[in-house]
């Protein structure tokens, strides 16, 4: 694969939050439809590397560019709209709207109804809203969640709302999915069920992004691992060369020798 | 999707009922404000109040009640300086009618206007949170009384603006208060049932995600700080509006209409009303507005008052301000939420406010 065709591409990040490197000379690139994890033990900077691709926060230095295009800099919804949706690791639903009003939220940028249509209840609104209402429903689906669309989402089983919030990242229509520790509190059979959503959202043509602790689940499903310490990227590869890489055991279990 | 192939063709009868299922609430609200003037003669002489007079008031403050619950209960943004846009709706009417001698029903579309723009100027507070942004619009509430009260070239100052004519419509002068009444009521309708249509759409999950996290609504491409200040506006276009109309009722304003217990009280209409409840806000406008002419009316009730509450006046402030910390502390949903649930679930409207909560 030659370079200009990779989906996402970071060069160079470095984020610091006074004084200390929470992400520090990060650079990466993306292939388009595969699963790659990135993981590291806490703290090693991985929420604040998605919050840096999601223009939460801005980098002290480098860039990002997605599609070819530059992303560092734009507000978090603008990079939404162009096709980089995120999953939170404290779970940030809407909680006292329904399950299908979640995903409903999620589709905002792919729906136009505006005040004046929406207040007069105008036949395009009526349509809109109808179609919208399919297609929440669509994404419910796809996480097993098409039962429970009219429950409140703050009265899911936790589980339940994590696969909600990836049901509503993906009513955003991303070309890249980053998933923030969806398996975390999920029981084994649940992180199973997960394992299995990822899969069916690869093959829809989305590029996923996994950072997770469950060292199963990444083993299984990802097809790369990019592994972070204290901000800095000590190992990228397959899983299998990750795993016998002695960075990476040192990092997670300290060295032999001390 | 498949749904466009499959295109139902819904009967009259079909469309008429999910119309009356989904406006169930403002069909029962406009059948009792409709035959209302039949009962509320006959009961106006007892009480001592006379209801219809009042319920003018009740209509216009309803409006702007529920543009604040848009903004406050639905969106989150907290205003303690509506009454400023209320004045500001007002002022521009009542101006334009007696300096300019524009017709009625121009000057309340321009008081809307006015106040939408007056909104969308001082916007820049919505980067504010919490209490800080609470703090800035208290403040705005006080630079427009001090504005309204000292452009004397402009607003007459603390003299006012006197003659403002009648409520009316194009051809046609409202003289009675019965059709003041009525006039006031269809427009404050129209803007409810507008306002119920708004948060059940696309716009309303909007502003009730940004509500619950800015980060998340972000993250589902919403523009937070565009979707804040659009129902900015759309809240200070509906205090305009209000405004507007009180001008016309009461024919003479001054500053001290607007000032800043006049923004306060609009809170307090929709948080005792309940937050997030469109008929909520028109419940919490009638409470507070005949709140006050109740209280004032029971000695004429008593026949007598008795000698130890000869200054009866100086009490009405403190059972007005009872009532509404009673009403937070056992209802704190608002009175809505709490009578909805009575009927709902059968359980009592009251909570007690002394039961430790069980941690979800």
């Amino acid at each position: 694969m030659d370079n200009g065709s990779y989906l996402l591409e970071a060069r160079e990040l470095t984020k610091t939050f006074g004084g200390l490197a929470a992400v520090k000379d990060v650079s990466f690139q993306l292939q388009e439809g595969i699963i790659k994890a990135i993981i590291g033990p806490n703290g090693a900077g991985k929420t604040t590397l998605y919050d840096l691709l999601t223009g939460i926060y801005q980098p002290d230095q480098g860039s990002v560019t997605f599609h070819g295009q530059q992303i560092i800099g734009l507000p978090t919804h603008e990079i939404t709209v162009l096709g980089i949706a995120r999953t939170f690791q404290t779970i940030q639903l809407f909680p006292n709207m329904t399950v299908m009003e979640n995903v409903m939220v999620g589709l905002h940028h792919r729906t136009k109804t505006g005040m004046f249509k929406a207040s007069f209840r105008l036949p395009s609104a009526n349509k809109e809203e109808a179609w919208a209402k399919g297609e929440a429903l669509g994404y419910l689906d796809i996480v097993g969640l098409e039962m429970q669309a009219d429950s409140m989402a703050g009265a899911l089983p936790f589980g339940q709302q994590r696969l909600l919030e990836v049901a509503r990242a993906l009513a955003t229509g991303p070309r890249v999915l980053l998933l923030d520790e969806p398996a975390s509190g999920l029981n084994l059979y649940e992180t199973q069920e997960l394992g299995e959503i990822i899969y069916r959202i690869r093959d829809m043509g989305v590029t996923v992004i996994l950072v997770e602790h469950d060292m199963g689940l990444v083993m299984r499903i990802s097809e790369e691992v990019l592994v972070l310490d204290y901000g800095e990227i000590i190992a990228e590869g397959t899983p299998g060369e990750v795993r016998d890489d002695p960075k990476v055991i040192e990092a997670y279990l300290g060295s032999e020798l001390e | 999707m498949t749904g466009d192939v499959r295109k139902e063709k819904k009967g009259f009868l079909d469309r008429t009922t999910s119309l009356v299922q989904r406006n169930k609430t403002l069909l029962i609200v406009a059948v009792f404000l409709a035959t209302m003037p039949l009962w509320a003669k006959p009961l106006s002489e007892p009480l001592g109040i006379d209801i219809i007079y009042v319920m003018r008031l009740v209509g216009v403050f309803a409006i702007a009640a529920v543009g604040l619950n848009l903004l406050m209960g639905y969106a989150g943004q907290i205003s303690l300086g509506h009454g400023a846009f209320f004045g500001v709706g007002a002022y521009t009417t009542a101006l334009l009618t007696v300096k300019a001698g524009l017709p009625v029903w121009l000057g309340i579309i321009c008081a809307v206007i006015v106040a939408a723009i007056v909104g969308l100027l001082v916007a820049p507070v919505l980067r504010l949170k919490g209490h800080y942004l609470a703090m800035a619009t208290l403040g705005l509430g006080i630079i427009a009384f001090v504005c309204f009260r000292e452009f004397v070239w402009l607003t007459n100052g603390h003299d006012g603006v006197r003659n403002i004519p009648n409520l009316a419509l194009p051809g046609l002068e409202i003289t009675t208060r019965l059709g003041e009444y009525f006039l006031v009521w269809v427009v404050a309708l129209i803007v409810l049932a507008l306002c119920s249509n708004l948060v059940r759409s696309r716009v309303g999950r909007a502003i009730k995600a940004l509500h619950q996290s800015e980060v998340a609504a972000a993250a589902m491409g919403i523009n937070v700080s565009w979707q804040k200040i659009k129902i900015f506006m759309f809240s200070t276009a509906l205090a305009g509006l209000a405004g507007g109309i009180f001008a016309h009722l009461q024919g003479y304003i001054d500053p001290g209409s607007f000032n800043i217990i006049l923004s306060i009280e609009l809170v307090v209409m929709v948080v005792v009303g309940g937050m997030e409840s469109i008929w909520g806000s028109v419940a919490g406008a009638a409470l507070i507005v005949f709140l006050p002419e109740f209280i004032e009316a029971i000695p004429s009730w008593l026949g007598e008052v008795p000698h130890w509450v000869e200054r009866y006046s100086l009490y009405e402030g403190i059972i007005f301000g009872l009532i509404l910390v009673l009403t937070m502390i056992f209802m704190p949903s608002g009175i809505t939420r709490g009578l909805s649930d009575m009927v709902r679930y059968r359980k009592s409207p009251f909570v007690n406010p002394f039961k430790k909560k069980v941690v979800e």
